[in-house]
């Protein structure tokens, strides 16, 4: 469970990144987070593993303050939150499994780090994640010969080699096609609901966000003003999230 | 509107929809006047003159033409300076080339965040880099002896320079999304450096040290003049009994040594990439 109570965010330029945010994450949930470039998705999404920190109020990860976590308790405890990034961040020149494999190297001992010598039992499971995402046979290919869906499958993989009770995905389709956008939200919907994994997205996609998440929230200049169900989401809300900017052709799916 | 601007008025190129905008005037001139201002300044200052070389630069090829034909039979005891030499610049490279790793992951700003640690790490490498390579073999001639030891060490000192700057400039040129995911991951600030940055600039690391190897092959050549050892002490001896077809014989090895090292590195860097 991720609580937010009262959390804001202002940066060293006086920007407020968060404004007075309040909100409760249950476990196994599909959120998706939309609103405007710099309304605070990212701000939101990354104070959550602590890659950013809050500069009041109270975040909880399964009852644990995130504010208060230091060096290694802090990397202990990013260890059950996978994250995905909008440009895959992969290790470009060293091939898909060492890529998976990389997952692993927080809990190896620094010797085998070196060397990266990874055991039998990593490997079995960075290709069993690699076979979850449909992408077995690409396991010896160098990550920069892959297209930008194969990449970011690649990413996904990593972060199931990393077992991780949240996963938060920072713009993970905004790099790719529509198509393959769609086959990469399939897995995610996939992976939330095999694996009773939390999936919070930051997403542009308003059409996506709405077919594949369960829960909306909706921010706009750091403060929430939608936190609901997908249903109820209407014209009207997406207005106010989108500052009434949103081109009209984008509809609400039947 | 700056001055250049004033005195060189923009020209202003007009649409055929009738919209403008304004070109500004090229600062080329004004840079070549600058250029060639500060060449005449430097030739005034060190007396450069092309009369010397033109009087007296045949002498050049009087000892040029008095090396021909080189002295066959001393090629059998160059043999064992000559790989003193080579041992020199190759353990010295590689004793530099890995020593500068730690320095230069703690001289890059995006691995270190405290200033003070990256201005004392770089100011240490730039001191280091201005240390001229015979004067730290004549130095390390006095602590270690005569021989390739000290040359051995001047080099590993000036690769750890040289390494640790381009080293510490390429790291700071990597993409940092694999490293932000192995921070986000839980990784400590060493095993995401090894993971993620590590593998992208190893072809620069490896493609350097041996740039950087074939000019200390060079440089070993002439630090025999103090005394460390290799082609260089029986170059200064040749010379100074102006036995002149074994100083030829001595520089076609040397050249030759130069070229396959040269071409090798070449090839190797060619597959680095």
């Amino acid at each position: 469970m991720i609580d937010f109570h009262g959390v804001s965010k202002v940066y060293g330029n006086g920007v407020k990144g968060l404004d007075d945010v309040s909100l409760t994450i249950e476990q196994g949930e599909f959120v998706a987070i939309i609103g405007l470039s710099g309304a605070g998705k990212s701000t939101l999404l990354r104070s959550i593993n602590r890659m950013h920190s809050i500069t009041a109020g109270r975040l909880t990860v399964n009852g644990l303050d995130v504010s208060g976590l230091k060096g290694k308790a802090l990397r202990k405890f990013r260890r059950g939150i996978g994250m995905i990034f909008q440009s895959f961040n992969l290790v470009s020149r060293t091939t898909v499994i060492k890529n998976v494999l990389s997952a692993k190297v927080p809990d190896m001992p620094f010797l085998r780090v070196l060397f990266g010598i990874y055991n039998k039992k990593e490997k079995i499971a960075a290709l069993e994640a690699l076979d979850k995402v449909g992408i077995l046979d690409k396991a010896y290919i160098r990550a920069d010969q892959l297209s930008g869906g194969q990449q970011q499958r690649v990413a996904l993989a990593r972060t199931l080699a990393q077992e991780p009770q949240i996963i938060l995905a920072d713009e993970p389709v905004a790099a790719l096609d529509p198509v393959t956008a769609k086959q990469v939200m399939d897995d995610f919907r996939r992976i939330n609901r095999d694996m009773r994994i939390s999936v919070l997205i930051n997403i542009h996609h308003v059409e996506l966000a709405l077919e594949y998440a369960d829960r909306i929230i909706g921010i706009r200049a750091g403060k929430i003003v939608y936190d609901g169900p997908v249903q109820a989401v209407d014209e009207a809300m997406l207005d106010t999230i989108y500052e009434g900017k949103l081109p009209r052709e984008v509809e609400k799916p039947a | 509107m700056s001055a250049y601007d004033k005195v060189f008025k923009p020209r202003r190129i007009t649409l055929p929809s009738g919209k403008s905008i304004l070109e500004k005037r090229s600062r080329m001139p004004l840079i070549l006047l600058g250029v060639l201002a500060l060449t005449a300044l430097s030739v005034r200052i060190t007396g450069f003159s092309f009369g010397p070389l033109l009087s007296r630069g045949n002498q050049f090829f009087v000892i040029l033409r008095q090396m021909y034909p080189p002295n066959m039979k001393y090629l059998s005891s160059i043999w064992v300076p000559l790989f003193d030499t080579i041992k020199m610049s190759l353990l010295g490279s590689a004793v530099g080339s890995l020593l500068a790793v730690p320095f230069a992951v703690i001289a890059a700003s995006n691995m270190i965040k405290s200033r003070l640690v990256l201005t004392l790490t770089r100011l240490f490498l730039s001191v280091v880099r201005t240390l001229p390579t015979l004067v730290t073999a004549l130095i390390a001639t006095y602590i270690f002896g005569l021989g390739t030891l000290a040359g051995t060490l001047s080099i590993a000192i000036f690769t750890f320079a040289y390494i640790g700057k381009q080293l510490y400039e390429q790291i700071e040129t990597v993409d940092m999304g694999a490293f932000e995911a192995m921070e986000a991951m839980g990784g400590t600030r060493f095993s995401s450096f090894w993971v993620a940055v590590a593998p992208q600039v190893l072809p620069a690391y490896l493609s350097t040290c041996l740039f950087c190897l074939e000019g200390n092959v060079r440089y070993a050549a002439i630090l025999g003049y103090v005394g460390a050892g290799g082609l260089g002490m029986i170059l200064n001896e040749k010379i100074g009994w102006r036995d002149y077809p074994s100083v030829g014989m001595i520089l076609i090895v040397l050249f030759a040594t130069v070229v396959v090292i040269e071409a090798l590195s070449h090839y190797i860097r060619s597959k680095l990439t």
